[in-house]
């Protein structure tokens, strides 16, 4: 089903979007290095094959007059993510710019912000390129070289979404959202909270408080037992 | 440092933040920079931490400045973001000591006035959060997230996606690097979305269209017209500082007496005793006014004009000395400049049929240069084209009328009935005394009996043309008579 494969496109660069956004956060940092800079490209590589096969998909989707009106509303549900996507990508990719060039690697006198990062970001490069390692096959100056392709490519995705901006007229606005406020706490494993995000904080909270409470009313009965007993043992000898 | 934005709009009130950056990027050198400790939590070591002590050290060594200055800089340094502290975030403040610690922040988080930090991210970031502390956040962090729920509706479902994805990448680190980074985004947006009673420290004040450290080349256009504006400057009549002054100081003295804040009023002052006697004794048209308030009228004119009292009693005045078109004329021409600008056109023609045309009910004197240019005014009305004729009768009233009013039995008579109210005493209201509360006439009703009491003035006036010509019959019967 077309609707499958979109949202699958749409999870995919998501999840590259994702990536890239953490890996610039330690572009300038310790954590920063010629391999970090070869991820930013590979990622940003992967991000730009996504997206226009995502275009692709999408546009071929809402020009189709045969879809029914639920089907339409979803695409243009589908197509508002897209864009959004591409926006924090773009910034991202101008931000990256910016920072490749006040830090640029190999300069003696250049120091890099010690931000207190000492690990690297292969985990996130292998989550972004949905691969077990990365290769590093770049050469030792990646961090110049690479900027002028940034340019260019920042160039080419803003084209796009001028692009698209001019050929699908979905007005953003008109799209309401599926999830309810409070729905990131849903389904994540490590939340173990039933109901909506605020109901579970209460229920939490009397949990809490009624093992505090039962805990003094043991600690206190505890008291009091060794008291008699003391008072016991003075009026015996 | 002046920054160009769409739309034109100049911002000289930013900060500028390239020096700042400078500075902290010059604190990074491993052996001139400042020293770093580790920070210890729980069991693992974070790197890269600094005493708050070392920090202001550093920047009075290396600029040469003294304390006070280095922790004033210093404290710019943690408020715009650029090192946060470490035990207590929402304390952005330099302190001097060796126990607080703080760190850098990484160079994306850095403040820029080229991007605003956004909405969605802010969004992104709210989410992020309720998922890592299971839906406990701050007070006004919750109310920002449902506001924002409101406001970015439609991008809702990508702000989850996203915020989803962001928090299963951050387990792809290790754990020292996941608490830093933590850290950092908190630090970023308490600097960037503040609570509630912390100061914006970003806030640069309002945009202005022009930018007013702009040195603008002189070309000859400019020089024009400042030429014309200077030209005009002279030919304003200025008045010597030392007669304007004596003017004030002429002025306060007479009115000194007058004034409720300077010499108090009788009989007590409405708003601290609460009593509205005054308002009551010095309404607009009461039977029997005041003795201050008669008094006044004789400093000048438009004291007595521009009380209504006061120019009711003139009316009367000039009445009995078959003058009263005149103040007729006036507050007909008040009333054009103030009233409705659709009736313009017509009260203007009313004004002229019954104040000016050759033959008019209620003609007034005026001299025949001003009557040229008001008729000529009168052929495109608007709101000021009586006002040469206006100015004209004014003066007429202020230098003739006005020294016979002063001395007339009307003023007198006024003058002698005039009341001069007791002061009340001061009675300490008890709480649980019941006030008598009596609301003031209405003002829509007050305006009705003006308008009925226009009405019967208008009625009532004598016509100008018809006394002449009674005077002319009468004398025509009496050249009559005697023929016989």
């Amino acid at each position: 089903m077309a609707k499958e494969e979109c949202k699958a496109l749409l999870d995919a660069l998501n999840r590259v979007t994702a990536c890239y956004r953490h890996m610039v956060l330690s572009v300038g940092g310790t954590s920063d290095s010629q391999n970090l800079r070869e991820e930013l490209k590979q990622t940003r590589q992967k991000a730009h094959e996504l997206a226009v096969a995502n275009r692709n998909k999408l546009t071929a989707a809402l020009k189709d007059k045969d879809v029914s009106k639920e089907d339409k509303a979803e695409y243009e549900r589908l197509w508002v993510i897209f864009s959004t996507c591409l926006e924090i990508l773009e910034t991202d990719m101008k931000r990256a710019l910016e920072l490749g060039l006040e830090f640029p690697l190999n300069m003696p006198k250049k120091h890099l912000i010690q931000t207190g990062m000492s690990g690297g970001t292969t985990g996130v490069a292998a989550r972004a390129m949905s691969v077990q390692n990365i290769k590093y096959e770049a050469e030792p100056n990646i961090d110049e070289v690479d900027l002028k392709d940034l340019e260019q490519e920042i160039h080419k995705v803003g084209e796009m979404m001028y692009e698209m901006e001019m050929k699908v007229n979905v007005p953003q606005w008109t799209v309401e959202a599926k999830q309810d406020p409070g729905a990131e706490l849903k389904s994540t494993t490590s939340a173990g909270a039933s109901s909506g995000g605020f109901v579970s904080v209460e229920e939490r909270k009397s949990v809490c408080d009624i093992s505090k409470l039962l805990a003094a009313i043991v600690f206190s009965a505890v008291l009091i037992i060794a008291v008699i007993l003391a008072v016991c043992v003075v009026k015996l000898s | 440092m002046t920054i160009r934005h769409q739309g034109q709009q100049y911002r000289p009130r930013m900060a500028f933040l390239r020096k700042i950056e400078a500075l902290v990027k010059e604190m990074q050198n491993p052996e001139t920079g400042i020293r770093m400790q580790s920070q210890r939590v729980m069991i693992t070591n974070i790197p890269h931490a600094m005493t708050g002590n070392d920090i202001l050290q550093w920047i009075a060594q290396r600029l040469w400045i003294g304390h006070m200055e280095a922790q004033n800089l210093g404290n710019f340094v943690v408020k715009y973001g650029y090192v946060y502290p470490l035990q207590d975030p929402k304390n952005l403040n330099l302190k001097p000591d060796n126990s607080s610690l703080y760190r850098f922040q990484t160079p994306y988080f850095w403040p820029t006035q080229q991007w605003s930090a956004e909405d969605t991210d802010y969004a992104i970031y709210l989410a992020k959060r309720n998922i890592k502390k299971k839906g406990i956040l701050e007070e006004y962090e919750k109310e920002n997230y449902s506001f924002l729920n409101k406001k970015i509706n439609h991008k809702w479902d990508f702000i989850i996606m996203q915020a989803k994805e962001q928090y299963k990448t951050g387990k792809e680190r290790k754990k020292a690097d996941r608490y830093a980074l933590d850290c950092q985004e908190k630090a970023y947006w308490l600097v960037h979305r503040c609570p509630p009673g912390a100061d914006n420290i970003l806030d640069y004040g309002l945009n202005r269209v022009t930018n007013p450290n702009e040195v603008k080349k002189d070309t000859i256009s400019l020089i024009r017209k400042e030429i014309m504006y200077y030209q005009q400057a002279l030919m304003r009549s200025t008045v010597k500082s030392s007669v304007s002054l004596g003017g004030i100081v002429k002025y306060s003295e007479q009115f000194s007496s007058n004034d409720p804040i300077m010499s108090g009023c009788l009989p007590s002052n409405p708003w601290i005793t609460d009593d509205t006697q005054f308002w009551e004794l010095n309404a607009k048209l009461v039977d029997i006014p005041t003795k201050m308030r008669v008094e006044r009228w004789a400093f000048n004119f438009s004291e007595l004009i521009r009380d209504p009292k006061g120019r009711q009693s003139f009316q009367f005045f000039l009445k009995k000395e078959f003058s009263g078109e005149n103040l007729g004329f006036w507050e007909a021409c008040e009333d054009l400049k103030y009233g409705d600008q659709s009736k313009v056109k017509e009260k203007a023609q009313e004004i002229y049929k019954l104040f000016l045309a050759p033959g008019a009910r209620r003609w007034i004197n005026i001299d025949g240069k001003t009557m040229d240019i008001t008729v000529k005014g009168l052929k495109h009305p608007h709101r000021y084209v009586l006002d040469a004729a206006q100015t004209h009768i004014y003066m007429l009233m202020k230098k003739d009328s006005y020294a016979r009013y002063l001395k007339s039995p009307i003023y007198k008579e006024m003058l002698a009935k005039a009341i001069e109210p007791r002061e009340t005493s001061k009675r300490s209201s008890l709480p649980f005394m019941r006030r008598h509360l009596r609301s003031s006439p209405s003002p829509v009703i007050l305006r009705q009996l003006e308008e009925e009491a226009k009405a019967r003035e208008a009625a009532n006036t004598v016509d100008i043309t018809q006394v002449m010509s009674k005077l002319d019959r009468r004398s025509q019967l009496k050249k009559e008579i005697p023929p016989k």
